[in-house]
């Protein structure tokens, strides 16, 4: 910039360049001096900056140093752990309204220092507007003020520790950490390196605002290993991340079988389709999908997807549009020369360029660029390109526009354009992605509830939905219980032969039935063809021979039921309702069949086994009539424009029975899924499959879809393996050892599952199966659906 | 001026299929205004620039030879000798865009600028200003005799009755005998948007016009309640830009009413870099209706050059 100042009046009169802006930074880098550049930990209410740390150093985009963070150990962990405890308890007793009160005094301490904050979260680049964070404190100091009122079967889980990614932005952080507080929880956050020093200065200001010391405190250093230390100690009780996959990933792995909950938002580096159909007003289209793909850095990147019939004239608006787009700032020459690689690989495979000029030869700058004519297989639409590249694909029909919008692994957002009401909520509903976005692009606020389909995450945020992370029922213990990993071997797991079945002499004077699973409607062996022993209550005699299903079993059935559950969800809430009271029905007459089958299972008395079926109607009949209660609506947002928030069924959902209560646990879990619209491939309990085997008799008969129930018996772990490793099931529901939790939370991270995990022992849950148990019918609703929110801006 | 728009047949398939987003045009509108500009000599230069895209007006019903006459000095110089010099930008002799009256003090402000040895064109508002509810036959003789008198550029204003009821194809008809009445002189055509009611009538009024061979769309007359507004102009904009993808031809801007601040002019250059790019930022493809914005560019330049700001009599009075 050396040269501009050298301009004249003349020169710039002729040229009519934009000149330079800056941006003022004083305020921030006064904050900064103030703390001499060494930020630290914040604990306990106050800043600490212990010696003999290792630091990691910030840079601005100019390269300048901004400051230095110093990177936790043990030691420090340990302090912050302890720290927190006692928060959560000067935190837990306060009342709502008193807790409401520290978060809409932080809001407005916010608003004093906004300054401060907006140009410190700019000079580290995690940018944020203040005004969005106050929104924030906002909205969940209503949820703090409410929260005994509008959610009273729920208590806050405790300690949760909130971590993200460096490259993930101020406010999905932020977005963690309010509804938490709100609800109650102590926080330990880990910040990124971009967020740390703006984390810390808002810290500060919460102690201003008078939030109790210990409530909320701030580990720096962001490294894996430090996420899974602070999870370690057994204070902590869940573990939600935002920020890039890869993290995501090694989050999950690291902390597999800690018996901690842990939950993640991969939105960083999610692709999200930009749809222009042709009704679409071209123009604002053309300027949404360059201000959404170039004007600032985004921690998402965007496919322009456009309809045939205009796609001449978007590309020639782009051209027109784009002419003016400067040269952009790239993080390092490592991003230069990948920019340049998707560039040039596009290129190769015939892919044309809008670009306002040619790359420079040398240096971090690069032009706005449109890879025109490529495809969903090219590598710079599979591989999301970095900044500042923007794909565009075209399509021919309104459905060929869902279908390619669809076909991605993630399911983030989606921005849709059209002037047309009817095809923009019939798109909105196609897509299996947590926002859409109509006319517009990038709205966010936290009364909207958002889930990550596919595989862009595994929890709600926003809303009163997204307040569930953070909460767990009062009535029941929490379903992990605390343990170190064991040494497992991922892939041997699940692999041990089942014993093969010979006869035996015992076998010719009790005649053993054999009993069928039940796979897209149909009930039929395993495809293996063997089965397995099931032993009789007194242990000494085999009561049944059942199918030993294994992957492919679960295949078929996953192959089934995907077919069949889009169908499901279509029918609407009132038509599942009715199919769930004729399940009902038939359980009812088969009562006496079933009650027989559970007392030649676990040894129960006929009333008791009696009890359990009459139970279990009851429950079909009760999630029957929840199926119409469950909706969406449209929450109320400051800016112009009308929201729909509306719940989604997850897909195929995978179900590992537990032991207790074999009848009556199958069907409130297959009540809850199927009700809202999902299929199910459940596996009864190992030990006592009879009882769901006989049910298959009762949904023979019913006009539940064929294929949206499948039940495969065999052996949990390795009917737990097959679930787990494929890819379709978006959800698995687990009731089992310690080992297959950490199975689980090892293995289904690409793509992320949706976990609901409980390590119970034989005999512990049997509480929690009881016909009052409200919140776990609500934990299970909650479990069995995600949610998608649809933008729409009008006056 | 450049070359001319030569217009072509209506085509009204065009512009049945326009469609606009109301909201996302406002929200552009919002990013244009909240474009940073640079400070010191890049804003004086962008000011001058809007200088010269003033068309000068006055239009009241008190006008007379004599503020016509000091109307068209201004115009002439619109800012200080002194001030340019300082800034090196003496040598241009720097004129507003035209000066604009109505029809019958055309006379006066020809006579004026010939005294005065200037080749500033004069623009004259025409066809039943500002409503236009007059009979075709009068509104096409009011437009020969400003043409007759000596205006350069022609500012008409189309038949709302017309436009509002969707009768496109008469629309053109009129538009297209007021473009032969203009002969050489460039036409400028009023759509008087605060009356069209949706931002999709205004930009199917503009593809008409244009398609009409209108040398210039401008906003309003300066009479109406709703005058030039950002989410409007963005709107016609993009019109010309369509109507240029299609023909090649490009038609000029001109915003007009209720725009008195420097910044104003600063933000309506922005938006014309931003949606047209930079060809559309001079006087023959954009032109500001202003009659009180120039004093507060002097005031402006003025600090800039001596870092104080003027009291009223130091500037030359309008």
């Amino acid at each position: 910039m050396a040269g501009s100042t050298s301009k004249t009046v003349h020169d710039i009169f002729h040229s009519m360049e934009y000149g330079p802006t800056s941006s003022s930074s004083a305020t921030a880098q006064a904050w900064l001096e103030s703390h001499s550049r060494a930020l630290g930990l914040f604990i306990d209410g106050r800043f600490l900056n212990p010696a003999d740390r290792q630091t990691r150093t910030l840079a601005d985009t100019k390269g300048d140093h901004v400051c230095s963070v110093v990177c936790a150990v043990e030691e420090d962990v340990s302090q912050g752990v302890s720290s927190s405890a006692g928060g959560l308890r000067s935190w837990s007793a306060l009342s709502c309204p008193q807790r409401a009160k520290v978060l809409l005094k932080w809001a407005s301490t916010l608003g004093q220092y906004g300054q401060c904050v907006a140009e410190l979260s700019d000079l580290s680049q995690a940018s944020c507007s203040p005004a969005s964070l106050v929104r924030l404190a906002q909205y969940y100091s209503s949820w703090a003020q409410l929260r005994d009122a509008r959610l009273p079967h729920w208590s806050p889980r405790g300690v949760v520790e909130v971590v993200v990614s460096d490259d993930c932005p101020l406010y999905s952080l932020m977005l963690k950490v309010l509804p938490a507080l709100a609800m109650g929880n102590a926080v330990i956050v880990v910040p990124g390196l971009s967020t740390a020093p703006s984390a810390l200065l808002l810290a500060q200001l919460f102690t201003e605002a008078g939030l109790p010391a210990g409530v909320l405190n701030i580990l720096t250093g962001s490294a894996v290993s430090l996420w899974a230390k602070v999870a370690h100690s057994p204070t902590v009780s869940s573990v939600t991340y935002s920020g890039n996959k890869q993290d995501g990933v090694a989050l999950c792995k690291t902390t597999a079988g800690l018996g901690v909950a842990v939950s993640v938002s991969p939105a960083v580096g999610a692709t999200c389709p930009f749809v222009v159909f042709e009704s679409a007003d071209i123009d604002s289209a053309v300027d949404g999908a360059i201000e959404a793909a170039f004007k600032k850095r985004k921690e998402i990147q965007w496919v322009l997807c456009v309809q045939e019939s205009v796609l001449d004239s978007v590309v020639a608006r782009l051209r027109l549009r784009m002419a003016g787009l400067k040269c952009v700032a790239l993080a390092s020459e490592a991003d230069r020369s990948l920019v340049e690689a998707v560039v040039q690989g596009a290129q190769q495979q015939g892919a044309t360029l809008i670009q306002s000029c040619g790359p420079p030869a040398m240096g971090l700058q690069y032009p706005a660029t449109v890879l025109c004519g490529v495809a969903p297989s090219s590598p710079c639409v599979t591989s999301p390109p970095p900044w500042p590249l923007l794909p565009l694909m075209s399509f021919r029909s309104n459905t060929e526009g869902v279908a390619l919008a669809n076909h991605s692994p993630h399911g983030h957002a989606a921005s849709i354009w059209t002037e047309d009401l009817t095809l923009a909520l019939e798109a909105a509903k196609s897509l299996s992605v947590g926002s859409v976005w109509v006319n517009s692009h990038s709205v966010c606020d936290p009364s909207l509830p958002t889930s990550g389909h596919k595989d862009s995450g595994t929890c709600t945020d926003g809303g009163q939905e997204g307040l569930y992370q953070f909460l767990q029922p009062s009535s029941s213990c929490p379903s992990l219980s605390r343990s170190s990993p064991a040494s497992l071997d991922y892939d041997k797991f699940g692999s041990a032969p089942s014993p093969a079945i010979v006869p035996t002499a015992r076998c010719v004077c009790v005649a053993t039935k054999f009993y069928q699973q039940f796979v897209g409607g149909k009930s039929c062996k395993s495809e293996s063809g063997g089965s397995f022993a099931v032993q009789a209550p007194d242990g000494a005699n085999v009561l049944a021979y059942c199918p030993d299903g294994g992957r492919k079993d679960v295949r078929n059935a996953v192959e089934a039921a995907s077919k069949v559950q889009p169908g499901w969800m279509k029918k609407g809430p009132s038509a599942r309702a009715q199919s769930l009271y004729s399940l009902a029905k038939g359980l009812e007459a088969k009562r006496p069949e079933l009650a027989a089958a559970i007392r030649a299972q676990t040894g129960l008395s006929l009333d008791e086994a009696d009890q359990e079926v009459e139970l279990s109607v009851d429950r079909l009949t009760d999630w029957a009539a929840r199926c119409t209660q469950a909706q969406g609506g449209a929450p109320a947002v400051p800016q112009v424009g009308s929201a729909l928030s509306l719940p989604q069924a997850l897909g195929v959902v995978g179900v590992i029975l537990p032991d207790n209560k074999p009848l009556l646990s199958l069907v409130t879990l297959l009540g809850a899924a199927v009700a809202m619209g999902n299929a199910v491939v459940m596996v009864p309990s190992q030990r006592y499959p009879v009882p769901a085997l006989t049910f298959i008799q009762v949904l023979q008969a019913s006009d539940l879809p064929a294929g949206l129930v499948n039940i495969i018996s065999g052996a949990r772990d390795q009917l737990t393996v097959a679930l787990a490793n494929h890819n379709v099931i978006k959800a698995i529901w687990y009731w089992g050892s310690p080992e297959g939790c950490q199975y689980l939370q090892h293995t289904c991270t690409g793509p992320f599952k949706t976990l609901w995990l409980h390590s119970w022992g034989p005999g512990e849950d049997e509480a929690c199966w009881a016909p009052t148990s409200a919140s776990l019918l609500e934990e299970t609703w909650h479990n069995a659906i995600q949610w998608r929110s649809i933008w729409i801006p009008t006056a | 001026m450049s070359a001319r728009n030569p217009g072509m047949n209506i085509d009204l398939e065009w512009v049945s299929k326009v469609r606009v987003n109301t909201q996302a045009v406002l929200k552009r509108a919002q990013q244009i205004q909240s474009v940073k500009l640079a400070k010191k000599q890049w804003q004086a230069a962008w000011l001058l620039k809007a200088v010269t895209c003033i068309d000068l007006t006055t239009l009241a019903g008190d006008d007379t030879p004599s503020n016509v006459h000091r109307l068209c000095m201004k115009a002439v110089q619109p800012v200080p000798y002194e001030l340019l010099r300082s800034m090196g930008m003496h040598e241009r002799g720097l004129t507003t865009g035209a000066v604009c009256v109505y029809p019958s003090r055309v006379a006066d402000a020809v006579k004026t600028l010939k005294a005065a040895n200037s080749s500033l064109p004069v623009a004259s508002v025409a066809t039943g200003f500002p409503a236009g509810q007059t009979p075709l036959r009068t509104r096409l003789e009011e437009v020969r005799a400003a043409v007759a008198d000596g205006a350069a550029e022609i500012d008409i204003v189309i038949n709302r009755t017309l436009a509002l009821t969707g009768q496109w194809e008469a629309m053109y008809d009129e538009i297209r005998q007021f473009r032969e009445a203009c002969g050489d002189a460039h036409m400028k055509t009023i759509l008087a948007i605060g009356e069209l009611g949706t931002f999709t009538n205004v930009y199917k009024a503009s593809l008409v016009s244009m398609m009409a061979g209108s040398d210039f769309i401008k906003t309003s007359t300066g009479k109406e309640s709703v005058n030039a507004t950002y989410p409007v102009a963005i709107v016609m904009v993009r019109a010309i830009r369509d109507y240029f993808l299609r023909t090649g031809h490009k038609v000029g801007f001109k915003p007009a009413g209720g725009i008195r601040t420097a910044k104003e002019s600063l933000v309506w250059l922005a938006l014309m870099k931003e949606e047209l790019g930079d060809e559309w930022l001079s006087p023959h493809l954009f032109r500001l209706g202003a009659s009180s914005l120039l004093a507060d560019i002097e005031r402006q330049i003025f600090h800039y050059v001596t870092g104080r700001y003027p009291a009223l009599h130091e500037l030359p009075m309008a």
